[in-house]
């Protein structure tokens, strides 16, 4: 969002990599590491916590999926400790059922494991720069829980009150797959401001209380007590 | 009629002139109505020829003897013992063997005795009905061929006259028996045949009534009108006094029943068309309850007396309010009972002064009195009004029915929609609860491995064809996913995640994506199904692979927008590239043209059309979608 923020060099960029499969972590490592960050990569929660605790890191970028507990544990901790970081999740097939939970506890992005190493880099450059990613699927979740008051639904629960009516045109763009110069110019606003306003729609979806959130999570079966 | 209908939300000036204009219409039919009644009560009876009739006749009355001319009048007196007696001659010769002559004598008040020759022939006070001077009963007597002479005979009439009226005798015809008959039987038609077939009418419209007010015991208004039926009903069965009832004060009260029976039927008429009941309204009954009084406990005479003060008075003045209430009824209304009711009252009325004016000699008296007739009239609009009233009851019965019977088909369509409704929730729901745990599976199995498999490809760089299959089929995972979700019909929805998924495809080939939209996009379909949107977005995989593989292109524009023909709108969704096309016979072309093949099937499979057009500038592959999808695709 700040112009600042870009201008940060990628070796003062300081990244944790929680991943347990270690093919996909070397791959990530790889990519990041190439692009020119400070990686450090965990393979369990126990050694994320650790890494978390010594480094501080700029960005957090973790899997849900670990041997020793839940990804939504870690995001929650990290937020709370290191409101600094940015969170962002490494989703397999980029659905909502594993990112928009991540969302709840405090995530403002995720990445496709499968995705092109460039992509990678790019994706946590523009969160370092306050522009969170969304895609369309994810939009579609979060608009059509706006829409559908009534009715039992699936999937994480989500509070899409605090959303303002010009966030929600915003969110239906994306999900038709309109292109941000093509929603900012039907709103009126600028393309540049369209990113800032998705990180500030992921804030808003945010629960509070880490117990909440974590009951939440618990009722959802996301964390296997 | 029609006016009642119009909404009472005109202004109040064309209101009250409306009513003003009605109010005149309703007094000028009314006038016309009394108009053409007294026409017919001056138009004369038919009388036999004048030749038969015994014009000149000598009265002997209380000692006195004059030379009369028939009709005439004698004053009534108390007894039976001083009958007036008038005395004729008149000429019979006979002529053949069964040519018998009668004594024809049309109206009389109040009894007569025939004397032929010095023979009494016929008395008329052994006829009960002749004993009511309120009925004109003619009489015709037989002259026994026995009595008859040759030449001049002797004609006596003795004339009783035992009050309230003045004794009264017509022309006297007497002549051929087949003449003079018609003539008679015509008369008692009219005076005698018919008022008992109106009492019959009269007794039945009482039962019907009654019945009625037992089944409505809220609505008083039809008991009344019963016990007025009623009354009415038993006048034929009476007798008068001459004839010595079993019960001569009860009989006499019941004969002069008429004043209560009007108030009833006033009673009846106020209850029943202003529905309201003034606070001294029973006092029209008044004189019809003094009367039956005086009947039950005073002597004849006293009663004849009263009848004729009270009696007549009270009947004229409740006509009068029974007019005013159904004519302010019909105002109001404007019905079809009122309106009848109200002619028939005018026809009562108009008879009523005509007796009146004819008995108080005003009018030239013969004695003829039509108000107990005319009574019929109201009596046939009585039966009518209600007939109508139940009628319309019945059909508006029928309309609620038919309003219920609407009604309930609207809330059965609704509540069926609802339970359609529901049960398509339902479906989603479950749709949707499945798919999460499909999502959940494959993001924990097969999407984990398959992103290994990416992942060891690219460490070993020599097995990219195997990372290339890995991710082919991570992308269709996520669109196998991606269609399951309920999109509501919006296609754009699973356009926008196509469009997510061809981004990351096209961006390591270096070819560039150029996304068009004309606003809104594409129709929405409610019935569009997830099979519809994996074929329609594998269709359009299969547009970008070829060109990704055989096209060498630098740019894919996607089109998408919404046509509109005759029947309806539709979209239309077009892929092209910037490549070199496919030429014929080549490997490229054999296997675009396999593609080609694949994407009308799939096509085909939604109701869609595929159009391809290939040359060396490019391929576009044109998408147009159906107006409505098919049910479930044809496989």
């Amino acid at each position: 969002m700040t112009s600042s923020a870009e201008d940060i060099p990628a070796k003062d960029i300081s990244i944790l990599l929680v991943e347990d499969d270690p093919p996909t972590n070397w791959r990530l490592k790889d990519a990041l590491e190439r692009a020119g960050f400070d990686v450090a990569a965990a393979t369990t929660l126990a050694e994320a916590r650790a890494s978390l605790e010594a480094r501080q890191p700029r960005v957090l970028l973790t899997d849900l999926q670990l041997p020793d507990g839940h990804g939504i544990e870690l995001i929650g901790e990290t937020r709370a400790h290191l409101p600094e970081t940015e969170i962002m999740v490494i989703s397999i097939l980029g659905d909502e059922e594993s990112v928009i939970s991540a969302i709840t506890v405090g995530a403002t992005g995720y990445i496709l494991k499968d995705a092109f190493p460039t992509d990678i880099a790019a994706t946590v450059r523009e969160l370092v720069a306050g522009h969170s990613p969304i895609s369309a699927s994810i939009a579609r979740f979060i608009v059509r829980r706006t829409q559908s008051a009534a009715g039992p639904a699936s999937g994480p629960p989500l509070n899409t009150t605090r959303l303002t009516p010009r966030e929600i045109d915003i969110l239906w763009g994306i999900a038709k797959g309109f292109s941000y110069a093509e929603i900012a110019g039907h709103l009126g606003m600028s393309r540049q401001t369209v990113p800032g306003h998705i990180k500030s729609i992921y804030r808003k979806l945010e629960v509070h209380t880490r117990g909440e959130a974590v009951f939440e999570a618990v009722q959802q079966g996301l964390i296997k007590l | 009629m029609t006016d009642a209908a119009k909404p009472a939300s005109t202004a109040q000036p064309s209101r009250s002139r409306n009513v003003a204009s009605r109010l005149a219409q309703y007094v000028l039919l009314q006038a016309l109505i009394a108009a053409l009644c007294i026409l017919a009560l001056r138009h004369p009876l038919s009388e036999p020829p004048s030749r038969y009739l015994a014009a000149t006749f000598t009265l002997l009355d209380r000692g006195a003897s004059r030379s009369v001319t028939l009709p005439a009048f004698v004053p009534s007196r108390a007894g039976m013992s001083d009958p007036a007696e008038f005395k004729a001659r008149f000429d019979w010769s006979k002529t053949g063997a069964d040519d018998a002559w009668s004594v024809y004598v049309p109206r009389f008040t109040n009894g007569i005795e025939i004397i032929v020759n010095g023979i009494e022939i016929f008395d008329s006070r052994r006829d009960p009905s002749a004993n009511r001077p309120d009925r004109a009963t003619p009489e015709i007597a037989v002259i026994p061929a026995s009595l008859l002479r040759e030449g001049a005979n002797d004609l006596a009439i003795r004339l009783y006259a035992w009050g309230p009226l003045s004794g009264f005798l017509d022309q006297i015809f007497v002549g051929p028996d087949d003449v003079l008959r018609p003539y008679y039987e015509k008369r008692a038609l009219l005076f005698l045949t018919l008022p008992m077939v109106f009492s019959a009418w009269q007794g039945m419209l009482a039962v019907i009534l009654i019945v009625l007010w037992t089944v409505r015991r809220h609505e008083p208004a039809y008991g009344i009108l019963a016990l007025a039926m009623a009354l009415g009903a038993i006048q034929p069965f009476l007798q008068s006094t001459i004839d010595e009832p079993a019960h001569p004060h009860l009989n006499a009260a019941l004969i002069a029943s008429a004043p209560l029976e009007s108030g009833l039927v006033l009673a009846f008429a106020m209850l029943f068309f202003a529905r309201r009941w003034p606070p001294y309204a029973a006092l029209i009954f008044a004189p019809g309850i003094g009367l039956i009084l005086i009947g039950l406990f005073a002597s004849p005479d006293a009663l004849r007396g009263a009848f004729l003060l009270l009696g007549i008075p009270s009947i004229a003045i409740n006509l009068t309010l029974l007019a005013l209430v159904v004519g302010w009824s019909e105002l109001r209304k404007q019905d079809v009972p009122s309106l009848l009711l109200g002619c028939a009252v005018t026809i009562v009325m108009t008879c009523l002064a005509h007796d009146v004016l004819s008995v108080a000699q005003i009018l030239p008296d013969r004695r003829l009195f039509f108000s107990r007739l005319s009574y019929s009239v109201l009596l046939i609009a009585i039966g009518a009004g209600l007939t109508w009233r139940f009628a319309r009851a019945l059909n508006r019965v029928d309309g609620f029915a038919a309003h219920l019977v609407t009604q309930l088909r609207k809330a059965e369509e609704k509540l069926r929609a609802a339970f359609v409704r529901e049960q398509e929730q339902a479906r989603a729901v479950e749709l949707a609860r499945e798919r999460t745990r499909l999502m959940r599976d494959l993001h924990d199995g097969l999407g984990g491995q398959l992103v290994s498999i990416v992942a060891l490809s690219e460490r070993d760089q020599a097995a990219s064809g195997v990372g290339e299959a890995a991710r082919a089929a991570l992308k269709d995972l996520r669109l196998v996913i991606d269609s399951m979700d309920d999109i509501g019909g919006d296609l754009m929805l699973a356009l926008g995640s196509w469009r997510d998924r061809l981004t990351a495809q096209l961006r390591p080939h270096g070819i560039a994506l150029d996304w068009k939209i004309t606003p809104p996009g594409l129709p929405v379909h409610p019935e569009l199904r997830p099979s519809h949107v994996i074929q329609i977005v594998r269709l359009l995989d299969e547009a970008v692979t070829n060109a990704v593989k055989h096209a060498s292109a630098t740019t894919i524009t996607v089109s998408i927008a919404t046509l509109t023909d005759l029947s309806g709108a539709y979209g239309c969704i077009t892929v092209e590239d910037d490549g070199q096309g496919f030429a014929p016979a080549s490997g490229a072309s054999r296997s675009a043209g396999r593609g080609l093949r694949n994407m009308q099937s799939r096509a085909a499979r939604c109701g869609a059309t595929c159009e391809v057009v290939s040359n060396s500038t490019g391929t576009r592959v044109r998408l147009i979608l159906p107006h409505r999808f098919p049910d479930s695709d044809a496989r």
